[in-house]
């Protein structure tokens, strides 16, 4: 009998051991799902007039935002109006048009914010006076309360880890003969989706490689180097370098790429944003290792990118959907004007190489 | 008797230092002198030397041209624009980058030789205008020039050819050395020339020797407009996704590499040849450092040091003149 009963638990511990894999990944599926159905049925009480403070105007990405957010503000009957400083590296400027927007008292501010911590001043004034802010690309970790009504963002640390399993899969047979180097480009260490893209592929890089038994020693940027998780000191298998730029361009991101993709023991590199992804194009251009002897990972899409997909110098890219990203936004300011509680909102990523660029749920965020 | 001119003039200093800094890159890393990194550091100075080139004229009258970095941009970004949106053959739009830049050029000179408004003022004007000019042309999207693989992408050919053997070339070093000695010759050899020099050692003087200083002004800003569009189509073929609002800051590289090449920073004497060398040392330090383990921001530091050295130089000369 007790036998009988020790037989039963253990089945239910299986069972509900098994259960709980889908569990989580349903948890997940619905809370996307949730954070969209908030919005069935939203209409605006009032024809209102939002602010849009982008990062900057600097890649194709923000065009794709920009056109989501014109086709909900045409459905819902209100209107926005968006700036941004001239390059992500602004950071002044952007606090001062932030706080010049939340000054106009408007019904909402959608917020794309360059450097989290520089706009927390910001956030308290805005919750002050009564202005709901929807966080959208980037989310505010510390944001005051009652300021942030709704964060819409793809889950970047989970980009930056679909970026490495990719990255990692092409490059494992290469491993274990003596010391490989895998390069990251990120264009800064202070906005929260690059830093969060940017361990997520470090992270999760350093996991598989640890899983097969290979070792991880960092490089290169200090804020990287010192946020990663697991890695060794001195000798190891694999060299993760990570170079940030003194300022978020193609060109000092080029030279960057250049220096990682020009050592003779590189084997991979991944682009973790459009201006980086663009700048290890443009390092490339003399040195055409990239889907030869180096295998290249990009991040977003914009003409290149998608160029350097199809013809093979990317592996592949991940790429947001920065349309959905400024849609919900729209959405997300209009109820919150409204006076409703809202929810976050996560919008997908996708990974995408020259083999499924054109299907019906990945062909649509690959902007120009 | 007169005293015999030294041989070590700044533009050979600066010469030298160019040497020894591409030996000292090149032995703490062995990467910076593979071919492919010349290729990369050559394809980025086009634009870099091209700016240098036409803003030694202002500095050389005393005057600065702050609105070459963000026009460069402006000017590619209405050229993408043509051939993206309008499908205006290449070869046109290039004339619409380089007319567009002299024809802001000439608005500085304008601003500055008519209109009295100091240099530093009027071209940080229209930097700022400019800037603004390029996200208004674009609504404020990045704009794709076409690559060196689509048909109309033949203008990358300019600046870098392809060997049957794949060995690729920088062409764009052969423009910039010929565009270095046909200018050199306009500044040291041409009424132009002479007058820029003047109006830059003693304005006064030159009016009251009769030069038309104000026309003569007005050119000197139109060449650095001219060059900042030259420069635009070389910044599209190297980059190829212009970005509006970037550019700033681009000009003081450019300024600080004719200063660093011996141009006086308050007018009155340099030389074309000394400031592409010049230009070469900003560049080597900006794409050198990183290779030596400092990062770009140790680079805008040390540029800042090798800036004072080169004005002291300039300031130790005139006193020794004097």
């Amino acid at each position: 009998m007790k036998k009988k009963m020790l037989a039963v638990m253990m089945s239910a511990v299986l069972v509900g051991g098994l259960m709980a894999v889908p569990a989580f990944a349903a948890e997940n599926l619905s809370d996307t799902t949730e954070g969209i159905a908030q919005f069935d049925g939203l209409e605006a009480k009032e024809a209102y007039d939002f602010q849009i403070v982008v990062k900057s105007f600097q890649s194709t990405y923000w065009q794709a935002a920009l056109q989501g957010m014109d086709q909900a503000a045409e459905e819902l009957g209100v209107t926005y109006s968006a700036q941004g400083p001239a390059s992500e590296s602004d950071i002044a400027d952007q606090v001062n048009m932030l706080n010049s927007a939340i000054n106009g008292a408007p019904a909402g501010v959608g917020l794309a914010a360059c450097d989290t911590s520089s706009v927390l001043e910001s956030l308290q004034a805005a919750a002050d006076a009564g202005v709901p802010i929807v966080a959208f690309d980037t989310g505010i970790a510390d944001a005051p309360e009652g300021s942030v009504v709704c964060t819409v963002v793809t889950d970047n640390t989970a980009a930056g880890e679909v970026a490495a399993e990719n990255l990692y899969a092409a490059v494992k047979d290469q491993i274990g003969n003596g010391t490989v180097r895998i390069g990251e480009i990120n264009q800064d260490n202070y906005a929260l989706n690059i830093q969060q893209r940017g361990l997520g592929f470090i992270n999760k890089l350093i996991e598989l490689a640890a899983a097969d038994g290979y070792t991880v020693a960092m490089e290169g940027n200090e804020f990287y180097v010192d946020a990663a998780e697991g890695a060794v000191e001195g000798d190891a298998d694999i060299i993760l370098e990570v170079r940030v730029p003194a300022q978020t361009t193609v060109d000092l991101c080029s030279t960057e790429a250049g220096t990682i993709l020009d050592k003779e023991d590189t084997i991979a590199v991944f682009g973790s944003n459009q201006t980086a992804a663009e700048g290890l194009l443009v390092a490339n251009d003399n040195r055409e290792v990239l889907g030869d002897t180096v295998v290249g990972v990009g991040f977003d899409a914009g003409t290149s990118i998608k160029a350097a997909v199809e013809d093979g110098t990317f592996l592949g890219a991940v790429t947001q959907s920065p349309l959905m990203m400024g849609y919900y936004c729209i959405y997300a300011l209009t109820a919150a004007a409204n006076g409703e509680e809202l929810i976050d909102v996560p919008t997908d990523g996708y990974w995408y190489d020259a083999s499924n660029m054109e299907d019906e749920n990945i062909a649509p965020n690959l902007y120009d | 008797m007169t005293k015999k001119k030294s041989i070590f003039t700044q533009e050979v200093i600066v010469g030298i230092v160019l040497v020894a800094l591409y030996f000292i890159f090149r032995t703490i890393s062995s990467d910076f002198g593979k071919y492919t990194t010349f290729l990369s550091m050559m394809d980025i100075s086009y634009y870099y030397a091209l700016m240098a080139i036409g803003v030694a004229f202002p500095l050389i009258t005393g005057g600065v041209d702050l609105s070459i970095g963000t026009g460069m941009i402006c000017y590619a970004l209405a050229g993408g624009c043509l051939i993206r949106f309008y499908n205006v053959p290449t070869g046109l739009a290039m004339l619409v980058s380089v007319l567009f830049g002299l024809g802001i050029g000439l608005a500085n000179g304008v601003l500055i030789s008519v209109m009295g408004l100091p240099p530093f003022l009027a071209t940080l004007c229209t930097c700022m205008i400019t800037r603004g000019l390029g996200s208004v042309v674009t609504g404020s999207f990045a704009i794709p020039w076409p690559t060196a693989k689509q048909d109309n992408g033949w203008f990358h050919s300019i600046f870098k050819i392809t060997l049957a053997d794949k060995t690729k070339l920088p062409l764009g070093l052969v423009w910039i050395i010929l565009l270095m000695l046909i200018m050199q010759f306009v500044l040291a050899h041409t009424r132009f020339g002479r007058y820029t020099i003047a109006i830059g050692s003693n304005k006064e003087a030159a009016i009251l020797s009769g030069i038309n200083v104000k026309f003569y002004h007005i050119m000197v800003y139109a060449v650095s407009g001219l060059f900042a569009g030259l420069a635009s189509i070389a910044y599209a073929a190297v980059i190829k996704t212009v970005q509006p609002g970037t550019g700033a800051g681009m000009e003081l590289d450019a300024i600080g590499g004719a200063i660093v090449g011996g141009v006086s920073a308050s007018g009155g004497y340099g030389t074309i040849y000394g400031t592409v060398i010049g230009a070469y040392v900003i560049l080597f330090l900006k794409q050198g450092l990183p290779y030596i383990g400092f990062n770009a921001n140790m680079q805008q530091i040390i540029t800042g040091f090798v800036l004072i050295g080169a004005v002291t130089i300039d300031i130790i000369k005139r006193k020794v003149i004097k």
